[in-house]
């Protein structure tokens, strides 16, 4: 932190302000709030008029100019200059003209202008500057004097008059500092370039390249080794961390009755190889990273998309992490939510539009570089500056981009560019998406280390509860293992960005597998040394899925728009498509069907009873919108790429409807057709399948978007199957089936509270809000989440729910009751004191509130709630 | 978070407040640096800011969400009764002026209860807000709730939570800040008023309890439904011997476990302590409560009074906004405000005769704000582009459903301030006679709103927390400046 004070000139200043003939706008703005900002931007053309009396010039100053600004007064009189803002008008001289030789380690002539201090000490000659007199500062003079002995700086360009003036005027008016504000060069750049550790030799048969590395680490901290963890705290661990689950009684009694030596890896192997629980797990992390949600702010007008369906199909594949970012760098429809952001309406400021945006969540997502501060001028805090964050919103941008500095345009426009030019640069004058592929490959560089070593901090940082940069946003931190990090990161690299590889590689080590440390808060201020993982929190996720776990709770839909699981395989019950290929008419002669011919058809039928499942799949040559009941369920503009549709909650018992608008594409006349199968599960255990074919009906009138008509058609016809169903059911009628059997056929796994909204006891246990990019869930418990922890009506339903489920399984055998309580809450056995008190607690004839009351007693032990 | 609420609030029970407040900055201070390695905001030159001398303990905000027409309530303009064919540019005010306690000040029909105690309070009708060029009012109302324009690269904490964070609690047990009347759950607009009904980057430990339902309150908190306090607390005990008994003891020194535990006791003080029957409106003896009428809004305003009866710190209680319902009026303006004047007329007044009464207004500053005015003609302000909203844009009345104020107006708007320092008896600020009814003197911003209202509570406006090595204030670029005339 360097900069923490804002402007204040001393009264006397205030009174004496000099009368100049030309508007300060930089003034105005530095004072103004966006309110008058906005003000400004509208007015145009603005005035600045002295306030009628002198007593509270700031305020009153200001408060006129809310109203001149605003309504475009224009008898003002007189205005005047502002006095130059430290940090806006005087530091960027400084540091452009004097830094060469006097800022960091340099001190030519003993001078150094680190900070105000050492200005005001001056050099081997003595003082160089007398605040309030710039006529007897000798660095005021040297920068005016043509002397070439005398003058500063001795070499190269000259200050401008415009930055002379601001000089003297900043020395006149005491030359005031900022509080904290210290010139230097980071004492740290981190490396760009990959970088292979040689690795320490092997201790004590640790030979895992990761213990290698930290065996070495502690021996030199002189900190002893944390303890081995055991295979119960490692098969809850390692569950919670890689699938988000508690893992189930079952598996853990299967890993203790496996007395091979490499069982913790086949345990591990086999939580990985859950993609479903790994996908919807990690989801979390992704969505927190990449600001991706089902529901809030910027979707109400429209100006914010998710990228759901493709974030979760990349976890489910496993897909490699340098792929996934060229195809959010780069995007197509479905993964371009992440670089459009959130675009809301009316005006924005400068530091907040859609192409900043995009520079500041591609540098904070895949670099960890906070562009935040650069985006509205040279960084404070790193070594961004302002034209290089311009620079990478150009890259995005489809108009010229002019710069703005702290709200207000500088005369230049940026140059699309971007942060690491020695791996290469992306070519301005190309369109934008060429642009973008060019960003997404230097992104992807092999050379960019800064690449890998963010992405494994973050999951190191998941893993181990500590970044090894920390926070691991701040990617220009020093490491507290260099080694490891950039082991990690070639590592990670060399393994084709294979994220689960990475996973694992953490998750075997014997330092991962060691127990967590008892922090003390007084020894962890400042030189953080390892001393073994940390335990973490539950995330809101993880806490809510575990209730749902232990009380089959879980509620039946979700919010996510994905269909669940990995689409492989087929059942026997839907081993053949019944649906054909059907439009208006039968055969594509020269006349028909036309290009870009729209047609509507429909299916009426009637079901006994509401679906207990229901999926179907829908596509057309070449576009459709589809809807099931007047709600639009699946639109499609390709008709190879087949998906299926969840439908249990859009059919009901009795008639249903589904209409398809089907659009021919083309510039002549081309086959044209539409194909639709729906399998529905019903409550008895029967299924019905829906399926295009003559008796579906046809119309020439089209509903609004909405799916209504203006007016009934009064032209339904029957449907015509197309003459040559081949020519389109040989290419995907495979796949057709393999998706319907996805949706429609398997298995339901528990809803993970991943795939929902945040409801209020998500938010309360800290899921963030993903305006912004939150890469870190907070690490405590409050007081108001405590509060819902002890009485939240979601959190108490669920007990209900679950007790009357254990009081079933258990009747009267309060000791077994007990034991699996522990086993499915803490993966362990009670001990014969937890034991004896638990029972206790449950009374001679336990009924379900006793039941419940255990259940929240062992829900509530930081046992359960911190990841150990 | 390092910093939990009672363990620093035990210093405000014995003490004096200004050495309690000492203590508590010092301790804020070190708390500070405590959660330097857990990546918490933190709060920067503790030492060097100074803190004003509050003129107020507690606050309640009274939010008239959906944009309160100024000309139909307290900025009477020209009056012009219903009638077909009247040409709706010639009508000012759809009510006629009433006088007030205050000689010189008038307000409009339908306020009678709270033109008698105006002599409590200062009207501001010169209240200037930003055009943000398209009117969302979820977005407005982000900007004055936090004092930032959405979006924003970090997510800005509410008024409230910065109450929350800098003061803390008054009374340990009463959470800092609390919102009534908002659900913020099934209407139009809920994600966007959720990402200000926040604490944002300060996390949950500040953010607001929220109590959508004033008749609803006492449950959040009680024990959970059908869970009487024997059991509630044999459950607790329960928990404690599990906890006693563990077998991770050893970790009893952890510092994350330390504090874990720490909240948890805190909930448990708060669901078994007295205080908590502040929340529970059936125990209000029935002649005063009647006195605040059967709306929602005036069982919130009888739910703030209890609550700060009771130490609450920050309290908003708002007329909800629900988009096209309430002081969001598209049409059928003038009906819906007769109604709007019924439900918070009276107890607006009773609020502040109560507070009075029972000594507490002299400490308790309480608002009446709104994210804009209304106009019958002008949508924005002069030279907005915002887009004309109404449901009906005729140049004549024809129907009742025409009279009203249906377009939004961003420059200029009043509000209110009770107690708590403020000047009382008194107008500051106007707005021009004739349209556009743009704020012609002594504009005040939302900035300097603020300013004031954190430099009566006590907070400097230009206290700064580092997120993300950004300097983070109050007001924006801790630049707000409180008006020195509205005080005492």
């Amino acid at each position: 932190m360097t900069r923490s004070g804002s402007f204040q000139p001393p009264m006397s200043l205030q009174c004496e302000l000099t009368v100049v003939s030309r508007i300060d706008i930089r003034y105005i703005l530095t004072l103004s709030t966006s309110t008058l900002r906005l003000h400004f931007a509208e007015a145009g053309s603005l005035r600045y008029v002295r306030p009628p009396q002198r007593s509270s010039p700031l305020i009153t100053h200001r408060l006129f100019t809310a109203f001149f600004v605003g309504f475009c007064m224009s008898s003002a009189t007189v205005a005047y200059s502002a006095p130059p803002d430290f940090a806006h008008d005087i530091a960027p001289i400084l540091r452009e003209h004097c830094g060469k030789c006097h800022i960091g380690a340099n001190k030519k002539g003993g001078l150094s202008l680190n900070t105000r201090a050492t200005l005001l000490t001056g050099g081997d000659d003595g003082k160089v500057i007398v605040p309030g007199k710039s006529g007897e500062s000798r660095l005021y003079a040297a920068v005016i004097s043509r002397d070439p002995d005398v003058q500063m700086p001795p070499q190269g360009a000259r200050l401008t008059d415009a930055q002379v003036a601001k000089l003297k005027e900043w020395i006149d008016a005491g030359a005031n500092w900022d509080e904290g504000f210290v010139f230097q060069k980071p004492s740290y750049e981190p490396p760009l370039k990959p970088r292979r550790p040689e690795l320490p030799p092997t201790v004590s048969q640790r030979s895992h390249p990761i213990d290698r590395l930290i065996d070495a680490d502690l021996a030199k901290q002189r900190r002893q080794r944390p303890a081995a963890l055991d295979d119960i705290a490692f098969v809850r661990r390692t569950a919670l961390d890689l699938t988000g689950l508690l893992p189930s009684v079952e598996s853990i009694k299967e890993f203790l009755a496996d007395k091979s030596p490499d069982r913790r890896t086949k345990w591990i192997d086999q939580l990985l190889a859950d993609e479903t629980a790994y996908a919807e797990h990690w989801l979390t992390f992704w969505n927190d990273l990449l600001r991706n949600d089902y529901g809030g702010t910027g979707f109400i007008t429209g100006g914010r998309k998710q990228i759901s369906k493709w974030l979760y199909q990349a976890l489910i594949e496993n897909k490699p992490y340098d792929q996934m970012a060229r195809e959010l760098i780069s995007p197509s429809p479905e993964s371009a939510g992440f670089s459009e952001g959130i675009r809301w309406r009316g005006t924005v400021s400068a530091g907040q539009t859609v192409e900043i945006q995009f520079a500041q969540s591609v540098g904070q997502a895949f670099l960890g570089i906070n562009l935040k501060c650069a985006s509205c001028h040279d960084s404070f805090i790193d070594r961004w500056k302002l034209d290089e964050a311009y620079g990478l919103a150009a890259i995005y941008a489809n108009q010229p981009q002019e710069i703005h500095r702290c709200d207000k345009p500088i005369g230049r426009q940026a140059v699309a560019s971007w942060l690491f030019p020695e791996l290469g640069q992306v070519v301005a004058s190309d369109p934008q998406p060429e642009r973008l592929k060019q960003l997404a490959e230097l992104m992807t560089h092999p050379d960019n280390g800064r690449f890998t070593r963010t992405i494994v901090n973050r999951l190191w940082q998941r893993m181990m509860g500590r970044g090894i940069v920390h926070p691991v946003d701040a990617m220009q931190s020093e490491p507290w293992n260099a080694d490891l990090l950039d082991y990690l990161a070639v590592n990670f690299a060399e393994n084709r960005y294979d994220l689960k590889q990475t996973i694992k590689f953490i998750a075997t080590s014997a330092a991962y597998q060691s127990q967590s440390e008892v922090i003390d808060p007084q020894a962890d201020q400042q030189n953080y040394t390892y001393g073994g993982p940390r335990a973490k929190r539950m995330t809101a996720e993880q806490f809510v899925d575990a209730v749902w776990q232990i009380t089959g709770s879980a509620p039946r839909t979700y919010d996510a728009p994905v269909v669940r699981g990995k689409a492989d395989g087929l059942s026997p019950e839907l081993s053949k498509l019944t649906a054909q290929w059907v439009w208006s008419t039968a055969e594509g002669s020269s006349a028909v069907p036309k290009a870009g011919e729209a047609i509507t058809i429909r299916k009426q039928f009637t079901l006994p009873a509401a679906p207990t499942r229901a999926g179907g799949v829908f596509t057309c040559d070449n576009s459709c919108d589809c809807y099931v009941n007047g709600k639009k369920v699946f639109a499609s503009t390709s008709w190879e790429r087949i998906e299926g549709v969840s439908l249990e909650s859009s059919l009901r018992a009795g008639n249903n409807e589904v209409l398809i608008v089907g659009k021919n594409g083309g510039s002549d006349p081309n086959p044209a057709a539409i194909l639709c199968e729906i399998f529905v599960r019903l409550p008895d255990g029967t299924s019905q399948t829906i399926a295009s074919d003559a008796t579906w009906e046809w119309s020439s009138t089209l509903p609004k978007p909405d799916g209504k008509f203006a007016k009934a058609p009064q032209d339904w016809a029957k449907a015509v199957p197309a003459a040559n169903q081949g020519v389109w059911g040989s290419r995907i009628n495979g796949e057709v089936l393999t998706q319907l059997t996805h949706v429609a056929l398997k298995p339901q796994r528990m809803v993970r509270a991943s795939l929902l909204k945040a409801d209020f006891l998500q938010k309360m246990l800290g899921r963030p809000n993903r305006d912004q990019i939150v890469t870190t869930r907070p690490n405590e418990l409050s007081t108001l989440e405590a509060i819902d922890l002890n009485n939240a009506q979601p959190l108490a339903d669920s007990l209900v729910a679950g007790s009357k489920t254990w009081v079933q399984k258990y009747a009267s055998q309060p000791d077994r009751l007990v034991d699996n309580i522990y086993l499915t809450l803490l993966s362990r056995m009670p001990t014969t004191e937890e034991r004896a008190l638990s029972v206790e607690a449950l009374g001679p004839s336990y009924d379900e509130q006793s039941v419940q009351d255990l259940l929240w007693a062992v829900l509530m032990q930081p046992e359960f709630q911190l990841v150990r | 978070m390092t910093r939990p609420v009672l363990e620093s609030l035990d210093l405000f029970g014995s003490e004096s407040e200004a050495f309690a407040r000492r203590s508590f900055l010092k301790q804020l201070a070190m708390a500070g640096a405590a959660t330097l390695a857990m990546n918490e905001p933190k709060l920067l030159r503790a030492e060097s800011v100074e803190h004003p001398r509050p003129t107020a303990d507690s606050c309640i905000l009274l939010w008239m969400g959906g944009g309160m027409a100024a000309p139909d309530t307290f900025d009477p303009k020209k009056y012009v009764p219903f009638e077909v064919g009247v040409p709706v540019k010639e009508i000012g005010s759809t009510f006629p002026a009433i006088d007030t306690v205050v000689d010189n000040i008038k307000i409009t029909k339908g306020f009678e209860n709270v033109a008698k105690i105006l002599d409590r309070g200062t009207l501001i009708r010169s209240h200037v807000l930003p055009d943000l060029g398209s009117i969302l009012h979820s977005r407005h109302q982000y900007h004055w709730h936090t004092g930032y324009v959405p979006p924003q690269t970090v997510a800005c904490p509410h008024l409230g939570a910065w109450m929350a964070r800098v003061l803390g609690p008054k009374n340990p047990v009463m959470p800092p800040f609390i919102t009534i009347g908002q659900r913020l759950e099934g209407v139009g607009e809920s994600e966007e008023l959720k990402a200000f009904t926040t604490a944002g980057f300060f996390g949950s430990e500040f953010g607001p309890m929220v109590l959508p339902y004033p008749d609803q309150a006492a449950q959040s908190v009680r024990p959970p439904k059908g869970m009487e306090a024997g059991r509630f607390e044999s459950r607790q005990r329960l928990f404690q011997k599990l906890l006693d008994r563990s077998p991770q003891r050893d970790r009893m020194s952890d510092f994350q476990q330390q504090s874990y535990l720490r909240s948890l006791d805190g909930a448990h003080r708060l669901l078994s302590s007295k205080d908590r029957a502040a929340f529970d409106l059936s125990l209000e003896p029935k002649e005063s409560a009647e006195l605040y009428g059967a709306s929602q809004f005036g069982r919130g305003c009888l739910l703030a009074r209890r609550l700060v009866e009771s130490g609450a710190r920050f309290v908003e209680v708002t007329t909800e906004y629900v988009p096209f319902l309430n002081w969001d009026t598209h049409a059928n303006g003038h009906e819906t405000l007769v109604r709007m004047k019924q439900e918070i007329d009276q107890p607006i007044a009773r609020l502040i005769l109560d507070l009075e009464s029972r000594g507490l207004l002299d400490r308790t500053l309480v608002i009446l704000a709104s994210e804009f005015s209304r106009d019958m003609i002008m949508e924005g302000k002069p030279g907005s582009t915002a887009n004309d909203q109404t449901s009906f844009p005729v140049e004549k009345l024809a129907e009742m459903k025409h009279y009203g104020q249906h377009r939004h107006f961003t420059g200029g708007s009043c509000v209110l301030m009770f107690g708590g320092g403020m000047k009382r008896g008194v107008l500051y600020g106007a707005s021009a006679q004739e349209r556009p009814y743009v704020a012609i003197e002594k504009p005040i911003s939302v900035m300097d709103l603020h300013a004031t209202i954190f430099t009566a509570m006590g907070i400097s406006p230009k206290t700064t927390f580092e997120v993300e090595g950004r300097p983070f204030y109050p007001t924006e670029d801790g630049q707000g400046k409180a008006v020195r005339e509205l005080f005492l």
